[in-house]
């Protein structure tokens, strides 16, 4: 919190500046090439990658993993007073309770409770650690979207996955560290949320499309073959050799011949790393890829898998993107088919992990930007929550089979162990091995750290 | 904001608030940029054979004090390549180069940095320069990231201003406030724009928040923009390093308080409205009547949809926009203002709403107003800036932890305390900031300017943080330098031109870039100057000079942003049309729009800079995106063909000639033997894969625009 203002920071030349430009876009076996150091790790990480499934539009928590039997006795009735009055983004706040039409049961050794909603999902709470008292300080969606990937509302700041590439550096240097996969349309605000902000560019999320061309002219043009290609890079590998030969000193030179040889080795492993052909009817069964609805998103959390296989950091699949989960009018229209869209492939994608070995070291959040309200809009729909939502958590580092923080009675807002964006930040980076407060960027004269002025592990998620 | 948090330092700060005023320290006092600039004497130096004009006494005498050699002056041709890439960001011609060479006159030199500066590229370079700082963009950035249609004119505004060599003074108050020093300027209403770029959320629900983070962006903006300093710590507590109070923040927000958005602001003279008002009356008397049926239609749809969008908002501010106009503070104003547009739809949006009878009927009345188009007025020319609001200034408060819910005390505009501690006096605020800012005394803004233009000129500013010159920003590799530069800057009546000038034909400028391993060892990143620091081209510069070398640069200068075509796979959400006209693609980088959410993907690859905040010094990655980018970019194969053409016609059949005229455009040199050979080898190998002579040297050309020799300012 603000008591917690002790800014690092490291000062660096210009020189340190780029070869600290980390591993974005593959970006750095090239700091490696010049011996850059990354301020991270700064203890054992207990996991290696992250695969963020976001809920874009945000989920509503008293309909899936945060039951609420009070809204029952309150329904059709206005907010109690003891609440005050909220601005909300449609301006619902004076209407009355809606009670969750979903059956709630305990499932798994932990009993964690999961709606009727999820029940491919409910099978893998004991390996889930469910944060009921989450908050963020958004109330629309471009705002809070923004928040949950770069911790501050406004655009600008670096997201999380550039974070984590400044603080650890690449593990695969031919693969981008950071990959976006969306399902639907652009998600509120787009690149912005997967930018590098003020952090080197090439730190920056690399949004895979679909297709097996996932990076933006990854394949040569039509026409030019490999042999063609080869032996233009040979050309211009000895045009360069020339023109360094009296300039030995200056490194970026040599870095950007081999940035030439990274980006001709990535487009094949880019291509191999989407080539889906090799993974068996078995794998595309388990994430749902044989049914039309669950193809898309099972498609990209397979696509998760193989990533972070092939050492991809930071992998972020949104679910829903541009704003799907947005129930301001028939929620069980709306998260019905949302549900049924995530529950098959983020299953699937917990049970292969976990027999691949996977699962130890990699972490799995599940979330969206907030949650929803428990009273009604347009009498059948939820409007957004900041003030309380939930997300879970699985893999490496996290305790399995608890359930950490509360909302109040009727799922309005945290209580119980509050959890803001900034200290679910400070606990992702965490598992990863970095301090939150001792990952610092020089920025127009401050030390800028991925949770702003705020943050705190959340321990009790820790294993 | 944490709110928890902030009730807690609530409490605690509000009487911390009231205790005795905060002290300086003696360091803080005497700290170097906040004394005077006195013009410093040229220090005499050892090798005065050196010296081509003042600066390099500067630099020699403390390399001679370091015990460091200059290097030796760059040949001809690499000074001629440097100075067109520095000056206008694309590289010489052939024939520019060979009457440069060919002119042994001792003012050889000069006469090209005169060439150059008259050209109307430089000022399309260096404009790109002032617009990273000013986070220009053509969008509003956020979720909608609406087009800002008219904020163009801001741009054309700032490469005229660079063109024209606008004292920088006038270039300053034109920006904080030349709407209110210099009414009936154009020129001055579009540049007040400059506060006017900040992102916006259109659809905001809590607007109290949203005026808070628009004077907070133009706050942060103007002191790193124009003092060099970074205020925003102090928004939330006083500056943990630079004496830069908590207050200070809120007195220097305190003089755009009242600064309200005046995007429909008529670019016409007098005269010229005159004539636009007469034609006007006669079109509006004709179709009077058929508009009011029209309105009479709308009036349901547009009712229904006012209440749906006004209930939105929290109730406060339902009855800001109901109340009657002369009950409302001047608070309230601005939430109204920024409210309104919420609520209030363009009337096509609310035609779009009618149905069945109704809507045909209104369709009917379209056609028919439609025939009174011959009779209507051309749209007159339109700036997207700011004003003030015409009632008082709503009061400014020093916000606890910037929370706009935790007022502290009032303030009124002020300056830095540790500067002026008294309140400003004014008749309009910004007005007296503008002055502020320019007057001779003030020791940050013609300091920080010579330092920016240093910065691009050498590849790093005398304080290699251009836009912090606190105690967190680097100190000035040479004070001395710096104050004199200022000094002169002052003197020659802050022309930007002259100091140009000063600067390219300085002997520390010429120097050749080579290494020198005595030199790097006591300045190993050449701070003090001893050699011309390379460095890799923006991505504009090398976009430019690329269509410039393949012959296919559309010089056309100005007007509304153009929209090249982005690589096949990239999603927008509808915010990127194709130009009609196909050469509008091939525009100087400059011109290309930005929209926030989607930059241009090859300058966003080369660091272009988020549009988000002021950008004094970009990142200088290399990355294997900007490699994929410059070897598979369709667009760029392209440009490489039209090369590959240009230099079959010019360069005629034999193969050496053709290589010889490649290298001339795209290195001004000739190539080397080994480079022939090398070339010949590559012709002859990529003939046999391809199959195609021209495929090979379209290859050949395409290679040569990726090579670092093209890429990098020697």
């Amino acid at each position: 919190m603000l008591k917690r203002l002790t800014h690092n920071w490291n000062v660096r030349t210009r020189r340190e500046f780029f070869t600290q430009a980390g591993s974005g876009l593959a970006g750095m076996a090239l700091a490696n090439l010049l011996q850059a150091s990354t301020p991270g790790p700064h203890h054992t990480p207990k996991a290696k990658s992250v695969i963020f499934l976001f809920m874009e539009g945000g989920p509503s928590h008293i309909d899936l993993f945060d039951p609420k039997p009070k809204l029952k006795d309150l329904a059709g009735q206005p907010l109690p007073e003891s609440y005050g009055k909220l601005i909300t983004a449609m301006g619902t706040g004076n209407n009355t309770i809606m009670p969750s039409q979903r059956v709630f049961k305990q499932h798994g050794q932990a009993g964690t409770w999961v709606s009727d909603w999820y029940p491919e999902i409910a099978k893998h709470v004991d390996d889930i650690a469910v944060l009921r008292s989450c908050w963020a300080d958004g109330l629309n969606h471009v705002g809070s979207v923004c928040q949950m990937n770069t911790g501050d509302i406004l655009a600008g700041r670096p997201a999380l996955g550039a974070w984590t590439n400044y603080g650890l550096g690449a593990l695969n240097k031919n693969l981008p560290s950071f990959v976006v996969l969306l399902d639907d349309k652009e998600p509120v605000g787009g690149a912005k949320n997967w930018s590098s902000g003020f952090l080197p560019a090439s730190l920056q999320g690399t949004q895979f499309r679909q297709g097996d061309t996932p990076i933006l002219h990854l394949k040569p043009p039509v026409g030019v073959s490999d042999a063609q290609q080869k032996s233009k890079l040979q050309f211009l590998k000895a045009l360069n050799e020339g023109y360094g030969a009296n300039k030995t000193d200056d490194t970026e030179l040599d870095a950007r011949i081999r940035s030439y040889e990274l980006a001709y080795e990535m487009q094949s492993a880019g291509s191999e790393a989407v080539d889906l052909t090799k993974e068996s009817d078995a794998t595309r069964k388990l994430y749902g890829m044989d049914n039309a609805d669950t193809e898309a998103f099972g498609r990209n959390c397979l696509l998760a898998r193989r990533l972070v296989e092939r050492g991809v950091r930071f992998v972020e699949l949104y679910c829903g993107s541009g704003s799907g989960w947005d129930a301001h009018a028939n929620i069980e229209g709306n998260h019905s088919k949302w549900c049924r869209v995530s529950d098959r492939p983020v299953a699937g994608l917990l049970a292969d992990l976990k027999s691949r070995g996977l699962l130890d070291e990699t972490l799995v959040v599940w979330g969206g930007e907030f949650g929803r309200t428990p009273f009604n809009e347009k009498g059948n729909g939820r409007d957004h929550n900041p003030w309380g939502f939930t997300m879970w958590f699985a893999g490496g580092g996290i305790k399995p089979g608890i359930t950490v923080g509360s909302t109040d009675e009727i799922g309005l807002k945290a209580v119980d162990r509050r959890a803001h964006v900034h200290d679910i930040h400070a606990t992702i980076l965490h598992l990863l091995g970095l301090n939150h407060i001792q990952t610092t960027y020089m920025h127009n004269g401050r030390a800028e750290r991925p949770t702003i002025t705020d943050g705190e592990v959340i321990k009790e998620l820790l294993s | 904001m944490r709110l928890t948090a902030i009730i807690l330092i609530t409490t605690f700060s509000l009487s911390a608030a009231n205790t005795k005023p905060k002290e300086f320290t003696a360091q803080q006092r005497r700290w170097w940029a906040f004394q005077k600039v006195t013009k410093p004497d040229t220090p005499v130096v050892r090798n005065q054979a050196w010296i081509r004009n003042p600066i390099d006494a500067f630099v020699l005498g403390k390399l001679e004090e370091k015990g460091i050699a200059p290097n030796p002056e760059a040949d001809k041709r690499t000074l001629l390549r440097r100075l067109s890439l520095d000056l206008t960001g694309l590289p010489p011609t052939p024939e520019e180069l060979q009457a440069f060479l060919a002119d042994t006159s001792k003012a050889a030199y000069d006469k090209q940095v005169e060439r150059l500066l008259a050209s109307p590229q430089y000022g399309e370079r260096w404009a790109r320069h002032w617009l990273d700082l000013a986070r220009y963009a053509d969008s509003n950035g956020f979720k909608s990231d609406e087009t800002r249609p008219h904020i163009w004119r801001y741009r054309d505004y700032v490469i005229n201003a660079f063109n024209q060599d606008k004292p920088y003074d006038r270039f300053v108050r034109e920006q904080i406030a030349g709407d209110e020093m210099y009414p009936g300027d154009a020129d001055a209403l579009v540049a007040v724009g400059f506060n006017r770029h900040f992102p916006d959320e259109s659809n905001a629900a809590n607007i109290m928040l949203r005026r808070q983070e628009l004077l907070n962006d133009i706050t942060d903006t103007v002191a790193l923009t124009f003092m060099g300093m970074t205020v925003g710590c102090a928004r939330c507590h006083d500056h943990k390093f630079d004496p830069i109070l908590h207050k200070d923040y809120y007195r220097l927000s305190a003089f755009f308080a009242n600064v309200k958005l005046h995007d429909d602001a008529v670019l016409l003279t007098t005269t010229q409205q005159k004539a636009w008002q007469l034609k006007y009356n006669t079109w509006d008397t004709g179709t009077r009547s058929i508009r009011d049926e029209m309105a009479q239609l709308r009036k349901a749809p547009y009712d229904a949809f006012y209440q749906e969008r006004l209930v939105r908002f929290p109730e406060e501010i339902q009855d800001v926009i109901r109340m009657a106009p002369d009950k409302r503070t001047s608070y309230q104003w601005h939430m109204y203002l920024k409210a309104k547009d919420q609520v209030e739809f363009s009337d096509a949006e609310i035609a779009g709403k009618l149905r069945g009878e109704p809507a045909k009927l209104y369709k009917q009345l379209e056609s028919r107003l439609a025939t009174f188009d011959t009779i209507k007025p051309e749209p007159r020319p339109i700036a997207q800036t700011i004003t003030d609001f015409e009632g008082i200034a709503p009061p400014t408060h020093v916000l606890n932890a910037g929370n706009y819910l935790a007022p502290l005390e009032e303030v009124e505009p002020g300056f830095l305390t540790i500067l002026d501690p008294s309140n400003a006096r004014y008749v309009k605020r910004r007005t007296a900031l503008a002055e502020w800012l320019t007057s001779k005394d003030n020791p940050l803004t013609a300091r920080v300017m010579v330092n920016r233009l240093w910065h691009h000129h050498f590849g790093h500013g005398i304080v290699g943080t251009p836009s912090d010159f606190g105690v967190m920003g680097e100190r000035p590799a040479n004070k001395e330098l710096l104050d004199w530069l200022a000094a002169t800057f002052v003197e020659k009546k802050w022309s930007m031109k002259e100091m140009h000038r000063l600067m390219v034909t300085s002997a520390a400028y010429r120097q050749d870039s080579a290494f020198n391993e005595a030199s790097a060892k006591i300045d190993p990143d050449n701070k003090l100057t001893w050699r011309f620091s390379r460095r890799r081209l923006e991505g504009e510069a090398v976009r430019d000079s690329m269509l410039a070398v393949s012959g296919a640069l559309n010089l056309k200068p100005g007007g509304p942003g153009v929209f090249p075509p982005l690589p096949p796979g990239m999603l927008t959400r509808g915010g990127w049309k194709r130009n009609e006209v196909e050469s509008e693609a091939n525009r100087r980088s400059v011109y290309i729009f930005v929209r926030r959410n989607t930059r241009y993907p090859m300058l966003e690859a080369f660091d272009m800079p988020d549009t988000h905040e002021s950008c004094s010094r970009r990142s200088q990655t290399i990355s294997p995106s900007q490699s994929l980018d410059l070897l598979n970019n369709e667009v760029i194969l392209t440009w490489a063909k039209a090369f590959a053409t240009r230099v079959a016609n010019d360069g005629g059949m034999s193969q050496d000639a053709q290589i010889d005229r490649a290298f001339k455009l795209a290195y001004s040199r000739t190539a080397t033997q080994e480079e022939r050979n090398i070339s010949n080898d590559f012709l002859i190998r990529q003939t046999a894969i391809t199959g195609s002579k021209d495929r090979a040297l379209a290859d050949f050309c395409h290679m040569l625009l990726n090579a670092n020799e093209f890429l990098y300012l020697n």
